[in-house]
């Protein structure tokens, strides 16, 4: 059911847009999309149904794992002259399946961006993270855009990720196309599931003995502003979001009314490691780096160039997380977290 | 209490004598003035709460009427009790007592920590971002409970002296460039505790830290929450930009490794690095000479053996280092003394000069005669090490 523009109004209409990724992040930006009247024409481009009821957007059933899924994402976007695409078929949570997660992180990006050329898309938006620059203790304390993104070093899983926003920024390139990368710090709010909340909402939270580090958040509110702003105007290049300000870790474990459980660093990387294996730890091994050392980005080229402003602090980020979690254990609060 | 009944504080002026009997004066003043501390503590939450959402200048303004009443209040409270002669028991101050406190507070905390029994140790709604929590990971709280020890060094330990803070600027940035030196880089802390103690604006210091102590674990931690930042061209043109003061040592690792006989025999000035901060951040320089902290630890000898597995430069061997065990890190008492140059200004090279490499090199090499000539002035004049 798509709705035809009305000429008495005033207000912009968007080309067509479409949007891939059930996750976190790709099912609030459907929501938006299908309230938002300024977007006529929506396409959802997933393995499997959305349970959200569309009312508007047409849902394509696509595996970007397989092969030749560069092909038929092509036939789409000729067919329904896309004008955007917001790859945000970015998992947060590291999936147990190792060599799907690479075919989905790099090689589907790839086809994404090699279709999305062939098929004349103008523009294209990466939803990544502030992860990929890696936790080191040589890193500035504010990592800013131009920063290398080092943690391929360390992790296979934001290798992959380095991989696609190469894949994205090649796009970027040709010309009259836009190729934005929105690298988000840790995403929490009262909605949103992913290994990083399931490793706060433990009540004995672990840290590494002799290590503090200044972690960041990003409000799922500050989130969805960045996506919004770099879907309705354009912002080409790479983009740190987050909340403002920066918390040391053990504060923020204090300030959630947490135990704060410090863990000697001998030899448990190898434990972690294991655990992973056993499909017990939520992450890798090489994710311990980021309770250990600085991973903290910069805002001030989206504050500059996008004229993003945070309106949450990272203890709001925490509070609404925390609070929201409060609420569930009563039964208050029913909106399950979306698993990303 | 047939008197005519006039604002409350006054009738208190006027029956306070007659009525004395019947009242615990010293308690109730005490009382009351606590109460009212505690009263306002709660207004000014809910008024800056308001403020922060509304944006209306009548409530601002409301805000400062009701902090002046208090205030009115208080005074007229300890004007009575003045008048009256009635004891005001005075709060101690914070520092005495420091073990006690600490010991209570421990108990406090570990209480705290049980589950069930304590309620979580902060409050997010008493938190304020900007007030709590440095950008740069300084931990004013954390500083606070060590600036009895740090005071104790800077006044009695090393007794430092200092001389020309006048040069500091009251506001804006400015990069102080000192000697580095002493084996263990109490230098750069003490220079942070000079110029908030002595300086009249207590303006806040941060210290440019060298990489491989953020790799060690508390240390790292240790010198985040103390104000010290990790030495990197961004972390310090970020810090400057926002007008802070910054020291630097740009001898490095080399500086606080001399070998005794090299000692205030200043090392290479890095490459020249601070000099392209001053030019791009149009900061003026601050030449500091530091004496006194090289003879704290003497190197004798510097060993690799073993330095490499624990993650630090080298091992220094000292008269103390390594035989006393952990007592040979107390160091030695010598007398020190800080002396801040005029600042040198480098604004009329222009950004141009960020990439004449020889230039920046000269104005390095200017920089470093200048503090060596400012310490050799000043040895000159030094009768001992250990009195000045």
């Amino acid at each position: 059911m798509t709705k035809k523009s009305h000429p008495n109004k005033t207000t912009t209409h968007f080309p067509p847009i479409a949007l891939t990724g059930s996750g976190y992040k790709g099912m609030t930006l459907l929501k938006w999309l299908e309230e938002d009247p300024r977007f006529s024409k929506v396409i959802f481009l997933n393995y499997k149904k959305p349970q959200l009821k569309l009312k508007k957007t047409k849902f394509y059933k696509i595996d970007l794992t397989e092969t030749l899924a560069d092909l038929q994402l092509s036939k789409i976007f000729k067919k329904e002259k896309i004008h955007t695409v917001v790859h945000t078929a970015m998992p947060i949570t590291p999936p147990r399946n190792v060599s799907r997660a690479h075919e989905l992180l790099s090689v589907g990006s790839m086809y994404v961006t090699n279709a999305a050329a062939s098929a004349k898309v103008k523009k294209l938006i990466l939803t990544s993270t502030t992860d990929v620059y890696g936790a080191f203790p040589n890193n500035p304390n504010y990592l800013t855009e131009e920063h290398p993104a080092r943690a391929a070093q360390r992790s296979r899983f934001l290798a992959d990720k380095i991989d696609a926003e190469k894949y994205f920024l090649r796009f970027g390139k040709n010309p009259g196309c836009t190729a934005t990368i929105i690298r988000s710090a840790t995403i929490l709010g009262p909605t949103i599931n992913s290994y990083k909340t399931r490793y706060f909402s433990l009540p004995f939270v672990h840290t590494i003995l002799g290590y503090d580090p200044l972690v960041q958040f990003t409000h799922e509110e500050d989130l969805m502003q960045s996506y919004r702003l770099v879907i309705e105007n354009n912002h080409p290049g790479i983009f740190n979001i987050a909340s403002s300000g920066v918390l040391p870790l053990s504060k923020a474990i204090q300030m959630m009314g947490k135990i704060n459980v410090p863990l000697l660093l001998l030899g448990l990387k190898t434990l972690v490691q294991t655990l992973w294996y056993l499909n017990i730890s939520p992450a890798p091994s090489s994710h311990i780096d980021y309770l250990k050392y600085l991973c903290v980005a910069a805002i001030d080229k989206a504050q500059k160039q996008m004229g993003f402003q945070p309106k949450y602090s990272c203890i709001d980020a925490l509070m609404d997380f925390v609070g929201a979690e409060r609420l569930r254990h009563v039964n208050l609060y029913t909106e399950t977290g979306v698993t990303s | 209490m047939k008197q005519k009944k006039q604002a409350p504080h006054l009738s208190l002026v006027k029956n306070a004598p007659t009525e004395k009997p019947t009242w615990i004066p010293p308690l109730n003043v005490e009382e009351i003035s606590s109460r009212l501390d505690l009263l306002w503590q709660q207004i000014n939450h809910y008024f800056l709460r308001i403020e922060k959402k509304l944006d209306d200048k009548s409530v601002v303004q409301r805000h400062e009427e009701i902090t002046q009443e208090i205030k009115n209040l208080k005074s007229l409270l300890a004007k009575q009790t003045h008048d009256n002669t009635l004891p005001i028991i005075e709060k101690k101050p914070h520092t005495h007592n420091t073990i006690l406190n600490g010991v209570q507070s421990l108990i406090k905390k570990v209480i705290q920590k049980i589950p069930f029994l304590g309620r979580p140790l902060l409050n997010a709604e008493e938190l304020s971002l900007e007030k709590s929590f440095d950008p740069f990971g300084r931990d004013p709280e954390f500083e606070q409970k060590l600036k009895p020890f740090f005071d104790f060094m800077y006044y009695r330990y090393w007794r430092i002296s200092t001389h020309g803070l006048e040069n500091i600027p009251s506001d804006g940035r400015a990069l102080l460039v000192g000697n580095h030196s002493g084996t263990l880089p109490w230098d750069g802390s003490m220079l942070r505790v000079a110029v908030s103690n002595d300086h009249p604006s207590q303006r806040d210091v941060r210290f440019l830290v060298e990489d491989f102590v953020y790799y060690l674990p508390f240390v790292g931690t240790y010198m985040y929450r103390v104000g010290g930042v990790r030495a990197s061209r961004d972390n310090a043109e970020r810090l400057l930009e926002s007008d802070h003061l910054v020291a630097v040592f740009p001898e490095g690792v080399k500086g606080i490794g001399k070998h005794y006989s090299k000692r205030y025999h200043l090392q290479r000035f890095g490459r020249g690095g601070f000099i392209k901060l001053a030019l791009k951040t149009n900061s003026p320089i601050i030449p500091v000479g530091i004496i006194g902290a090289e003879e704290i630890h003497p190197i004798i000898y510097k060993s690799s053996f073993l330095a490499k597995p624990l993650g630090i430069p080298y091992i220094p061997i000292t008269p103390t280092l390594p035989w006393l065990g952990p007592l040979g890190f107390i160091p030695l008492p010598s007398k020190w003394s800080i002396f801040f140059g005029e600042p040198i200004d480098l604004s009329k090279y222009g950004k141009k000069a960020l990439k004449d490499e020889l230039l920046i090199h000269q104005l390095s090499e200017m920089v470093r005669q200048n503090i060596q000539k400012m310490i050799t002035e000043e040895l000159k004049k030094r009768r001992s090490v250990w009195t000045g």
